[in-house]
């Protein structure tokens, strides 16, 4: 339900308005102020030199998560796709290879242009597959084609950029994947 | 599990009412079923998994519980083998906790060793267990993690996955359509009741008992009869799966055209699922009159041919143009609508008797299986009689008199080379096929139409019930269009839409007279007066 | 020949020199536009322009703060085609952007730059006033001249035949007429307590009392806002409110067209300002020190200009060296070439105070006006009343540089008026206010017996 809230009347000074219009100039000035002689706080960056900081939480584009044998957790299970708002998720299924896992995803794309990065396809991935967490933000291609991320580019991210990230140490090349893939591997009867 | 299994009774509009006292109100529902049927006769949805209206009952899911006043008090019975008894108090959950934690218990059971496949599972969207469980289950997982689900069928397909939990039976292979997974099979045994009762071909059977319960096939036998793909249909949860729609599509995808299969002159009700302009995959429609719920392979399948080989629409004027050379024979076949009949009807009308009609098909007609299928491959045989249409047959000897044939989705060439060969020695062969089929590659000029599934029309049934059918917008060309719309042009009046033609057929049928596509229900209409 | 011999020809070289002020408006438009255009970015904390650079060699690209940016858009106007809409009156179409900007040209004539400089050249005493048209009417002179730039908004407005232009130019209008009123009425009493309508007689009289600041703190505050009307900036812009009537009179004009009015504006301001700091502000009287004080030490004062200069040379190299040692802190990717480019502003920097510095040393030291002699021709008097001037000017310039300031300011202030409050502000409160102070002022000028 809508909130009211009661705005105190302004009282006679406040309704000569010149003293509030000399309060916000002198708001303005304290800003100009800074901006002249302590430039260097500006909350402003100089932008595609100087990059924001983008915490992990950031929802920026997409990557797979990888198995510790190198396959992407997705198992094409569509819940990306029916949760995106967006319908910038196009995934295609197939019969997976290894006798333990059923379905395996052979296409797995996603439409940047398209895409609103509202993260409500991370948050409906039931095996941890997809996630937003690769801090880029940055888009830049020739054609429209190119914005749409393949499977091979939403996997090819490197464990060294998620140090503290568990999950990510257990794909290929990270520091936990050796003793990922020794439970991985257990022998299929 | 029972040795005595007998068909439920299921409610029709003679039904006798009786009174009975659901939830202390008293209620009107027919009288001569069960009680689960009967509930849902006054709108109560009773959750059930083994339960199927074409199916003997089982009863050994438990899940359909209601509580029912009886000489010792009130008894937890089972709704779908309990027959309604003038004057029964029932208690649903509505009214009752005790059914309704006894029906959360029994769903909780059957969710302990069900693996959370849900997001790989092709039957999720459309799944028995998960609509009860949305119903009478959600209840917190009292799952302990170290124990975690465990698969105890089938030893030899045993096999323990990375989080180290006993897993088994995730593909098993029972014969070339259908895929079993051992670990989602609640046991509920419709399928095999379905082999048992409907099929009559005893291929699938339960082993072990138990939690160790697992559904197989004989050593070294397959699974493969005609109706194999229903028991994926009637297959509650995703243990069964077609190897054909494995993994094609998430159902929730799916779009549904109620229409008619055209391959049979039962006229099997289907729904074509589509997507993305394409038929991913046909499914039973239910009518209790035709074809119950089930659907022959081949009545199934046979959307995998419906967008490949189609002839294109071209080169109308000249087939325009080749009508008059002299006396025309038009040949329509099974695959044609009410709609198509008419639209001949007119044609004969503007050329007067330059033209006759002649229907049907050179396939042998077989005996009908007692399940989904008449034996007839000449679907609207019926409606072709209806319309006055003159057999094939006679065609074939008079060939000589005619100077123009026409077959509109009449394969005649293709369907018996031999006896066909008599109408070569019509000189101007005209196909309106929606494939490049022999006959197309035999005429002289072959016109694309829409094909049976993309059309709006009316078939009659071997069973004379007249069945509507509806287009699902697949069609691969959008320069295609319905044969009677192509007739009607030819004939000099084009019809404006599907339902001006069946007012138009109407006309020559005084059974259709009065009818239109609304007053026809979604399972069909039975004519009367007409013959069969 | 007789009016050119009454004159020495030094008199005559400065009373022509003294037209080049006629420019100091439009040459405040470079200032201007950036003052705004990086002002208003901090305002907002934002950096504003700074991204155009011109490429030199050893220091690459050189931006100037973001100076080269307006360099860049001056071009580009420069440059764009200019075109009519059809169905306007041509004539008016083109002729209207040209009068705000032709009076710019004309208000400077009448603004006092410097006192009056007296000087004795040989055996003669010089007397030369320090506005190019020293009429004793000259704040009248003024007022027509601001008034007439209207002209320019009402003509291109009705000349464009477009009804957001048409309505533009009637506000515009409106909005002249009801604040010449205000302006006119608070500026009454300045004038009563100067008794002269001359320009140079209400500043000395503020250098010989007080300052009408202080003299007439309400008229100010009356006078600087009609001015911030009339100019018709924000908050009083609704003439080209840009919700209402897309840009308002100036809407149909493009390329340089739109640069006239565009630089009209800020040249209005830029007179506007002269004006205040003239009528209020003591115009180029310098604060705390008469003009004799000044003149009698003028090497020390000269000295003491130059030590202001060089320490502002020295806080702008300061603030450069902070930044540029933040800047290399950063993982900017363009801060080595940034570093690069403000070397040369240090050198800059560092040359300016090493120029300051000897020239303020030798004004200390060398500067005697009694040994001042070009080939025994005494011109001691002259350069001191040259000084005089100069540091006259400056101070007048600084004086209205704070004032555009305040323009600047206010309109990254305030939200804009509504159409009817501006109305209601202008007729109902500031003309009544300026009408009772012109009513006190006199009343008190006749108690306390000025003239």
């Amino acid at each position: 339900m809508a909130r009211v809230i009661k705005q105190r009347p302004m009282n006679w000074i406040e309704r000569l308005y010149i003293f509030e219009c000399l309060r916000g100039l002198f708001t303005t000035l304290k800003h100009a102020a800074r901006g002249l002689f302590r430039y260097e706080t500006l909350p402003t960056i100089s932008y595609p030199e100087g990059q924001p900081e983008i915490r992990h939480t950031y929802r920026a584009k997409h990557r797979l998560m990888l198995r510790p044998d190198g396959t992407p957790r997705c198992v094409a299970c569509g819940m990306c796709a029916a949760a995106c708002p967006a319908h910038c998720i196009f995934i295609e299924a197939t019969q997976s290879d290894d006798p333990r896992i059923e379905k395996r995803v052979m296409r797995f794309d996603i439409d940047h242009l398209t895409c609103v990065f509202c993260g409500l396809c991370a948050e409906a991935c039931p095996v941890d597959a997809l996630r937003m967490d690769t801090k880029k933000i940055v888009f830049e291609h020739r054609t429209r084609e190119e914005f749409v991320a393949h499977m091979s580019d939403l996997m090819d991210w490197d464990p060294k950029d998620y140090p503290e990230d568990a999950q990510s140490q257990m794909a290929p090349g990270g520091t936990k994947n050796k003793q990922a893939l020794e439970t991985w591997g257990m022998e299929v009867k | 599990m029972s040795n005595f299994y007998n068909m439920p009774k299921l409610p029709t509009e003679n039904s006798p009412k009786v009174e009975i006292f659901v939830d202390d109100k008293a209620v009107m529902v027919p009288g001569d079923t069960n009680l689960l049927e009967a509930l849902k006769a006054v709108g109560i949805e009773t959750p059930h998994v083994c339960y199927h209206p074409y199916l003997p009952v089982s009863g050994n899911c438990r899940q359909c519980l209601v509580e029912q006043e009886g000489p010792r008090g009130r008894m937890l019975v089972i709704a779908c083998y309990t027959p309604v008894t003038p004057g029964m108090k029932i208690f649903t959950p509505a009214s009752s906790a005790r059914v309704k934690n006894a029906r959360k218990a029994t769903q909780e059971f059957m969710l302990v060793n069900h693996p959370l496949d849900c997001p790989i599972c092709d039957k999720a969207g459309e799944c028995t267990l998960q609509e009860n469980y949305m119903e009478a289950g959600q209840n917190e997982s009292r799952m302990r993690p170290e124990y975690g689900k465990n698969y105890h069928g089938n030893p030899d397909h045993q096999f323990i996955d990375a989080k180290g939990q006993v897993r088994g039976g995730k593909h098993v292979d029972l014969g070339p359509r259908v895929l079993l997974d051992e670990e989602r099979c609640v046991q509920c045994d419709r399928c095999v009741r379905f082999m048992r009762s409907i099929a009559k071909s005893e291929q699938l059977q339960l082993a072990g008992r138990a939690d160790h319960t697992y559904i197989t096939t004989f050593p070294g036998e397959k699974l493969d009869h005609e109706y194999d793909l229903c028991v994926t249909d009637v297959c509650p949860v995703g243990a069964m799966t077609a190897k054909y729609f494995r993994f094609q599509k998430r159902v929730w995808l799916l779009s549904h055209t109620p229409t008619i299969s055209m391959d049979d002159s039962l006229g099997a009700n289907i729904w074509l699922d589509h997507a993305d302009g394409r038929i991913y995959r046909v499914m039973p429609r239910c009518n209790p009159e035709v074809n119950r719920s089930w659907l022959s392979n081949t009545s199934r399948l046979a959307f995998q041919g419906f967008n490949k080989n189609r002839l294109p629409a071209m080169g109308f004027n000249v087939i325009k143009s080749a009508m008059g050379e002299g006396k025309v024979a038009v040949v329509m076949g099974g695959a044609c609508t009410i709609e198509d009949m008419a639209a001949a009807r007119m044609l004969k009308d503007s050329m007067g008797d330059k033209v006759e009609l002649f229907g049907g098909s050179l396939l042998k007609v077989s005996e009908p299986d007692g399940i989904a299928k008449s034996g007839d491959p000449c679907a609207n045989r019926a409606g072709l009689k209806l319309m006055g249409f003159a057999d094939v047959s006679e065609l074939l000897k008079r060939a000589g008199e005619f100077k123009v044939l026409l077959t509109v989705n009449a394969d005649l060439f293709g369907e018996d080379a031999a006896a066909a060969k008599a109408l070569e020695a019509i000189p101007s062969r005209i196909a309106f096929s929606a494939f490049n089929d022999e006959t197309a590659k035999k005429a002289t000029l072959a016109f694309g139409i829409k094909h049976w599934s993309e059309v709006q029309g009316t078939m009659v049934n071997n069973l004379n019930i007249l069945q509507k059918l509806n287009a699902c917008p697949v069609c691969p060309d959008a320069e295609l269009r319905p044969a009677y719309d192509v007739i009607s042009e030819l004939a000099g009046k084009k019809f404006e839409s599907a339902s001006a033609a069946f007012k138009k057929a109407g006309e020559y049928a005084s059974v259709l007279a009065g009818l239109s596509y609304d007053t026809i229900k979604s399972t069909g209409k039975l004519l009367e007066g007409g013959e069969a | 020949m007789d009016i050119i011999e009454s004159k020495t020809w030094i008199e005559w070289v400065i009373t022509i020199a003294k037209f080049a002020f006629c420019f100091v408006p439009v040459l405040y438009i470079l200032l201007l536009i950036p003052m705004e255009r990086r002002g208003a970015g901090f305002m907002q904390d934002r950096q504003g322009p700074n991204r155009s650079y011109i490429k030199i060699p050893y220091f690459g690209k050189i931006r100037l703060f973001g100076y080269i940016q307006n360099m860049c858009d001056g071009t580009k106007l420069f440059f764009k085609e200019m075109f009519a809409p059809a169905g306007v009156n041509k004539v008016l179409y083109y002729v209207a952007p040209a009068i705000p900007f032709a009076i710019v040209f004309l208000s400077p004539c009448v603004i006092p730059w410097f006192g009056p400089m007296v000087f004795d050249w040989g055996d003669k005493a010089v007397r030369i006033p320090g506005s190019i048209i020293d009429s004793d009417v000259g704040v009248l002179l003024l007022m027509g001249f601001s008034s007439l730039s209207a002209f320019g908004a009402i003509l291109a407005g009705w000349a464009s035949k477009s009804k957001y232009t048409f309505l533009g130019a009637l506000r515009t209008s409106s909005m002249t007429i009801s604040y010449e009123v205000c302006l006119g009425l608070s500026l009454m009493g300045i004038l009563l307590l100067a008794g002269s309508f001359n320009l140079t007689d209400i500043v000395s009289w503020q250098e010989n009392h007080v300052w009408g600041i202080v003299a007439q703190p309400v008229a100010f505050f009356c006078f600087l806002i009609a001015s911030i009307a009339e100019t018709g900036r924000a908050p009083f812009d609704v003439a080209e409110g840009e919700p209402e009537l897309v840009a308002g009179y100036h809407t149909e004009y493009g390329a340089m067209q739109f640069g006239l009015f565009y630089m009209g504006e800020y040249s209005h301001i830029c007179i506007n300002s002269f004006l205040i700091a003239t009528l209020f502000l003591g115009g180029y009287a310098v604060p705390f020190v008469t003009t004799e004080t000044m003149q009698a030490h003028m090497g020390g004062s000269l000295a003491i200009l130059c030590g202001i200069l060089a320490f502002l040379a020295l806080a702008f190299l300061h603030m450069l060296h902070r930044y540029s040692k933040k800047l290399a802190a950063t993982q900017q990717t363009h801060r080595f070439e940034v570093l690069q480019e403000y070397k040369l502003y240090k050198i800059c920097g560092w040359a300016a105070v090493v120029v300051f510095v000897v020239l303020g040393a030798c004004a200390w030291f060398l500067f005697n006006p009694a040994n001042m002699a070009i080939n025994g021709f005494a011109i001691g008097s002259f350069a001191t009343a040259l000084g005089t001037a100069l540091i006259h000017l400056l101070v007048l310039v600084v004086k209205s540089v704070c004032f555009c300031w305040v323009w600047i300011w206010v309109r990254w202030t305030l939200p804009r008026f509504r159409y009817d409050h501006v109305m209601h502000l202008g007729w109902k409160i500031i003309l009544n206010i300026a009408l009772i102070n012109l009513v006190v002022t006199a009343v008190i000028a006749k108690l306390v017996g000025g003239n």
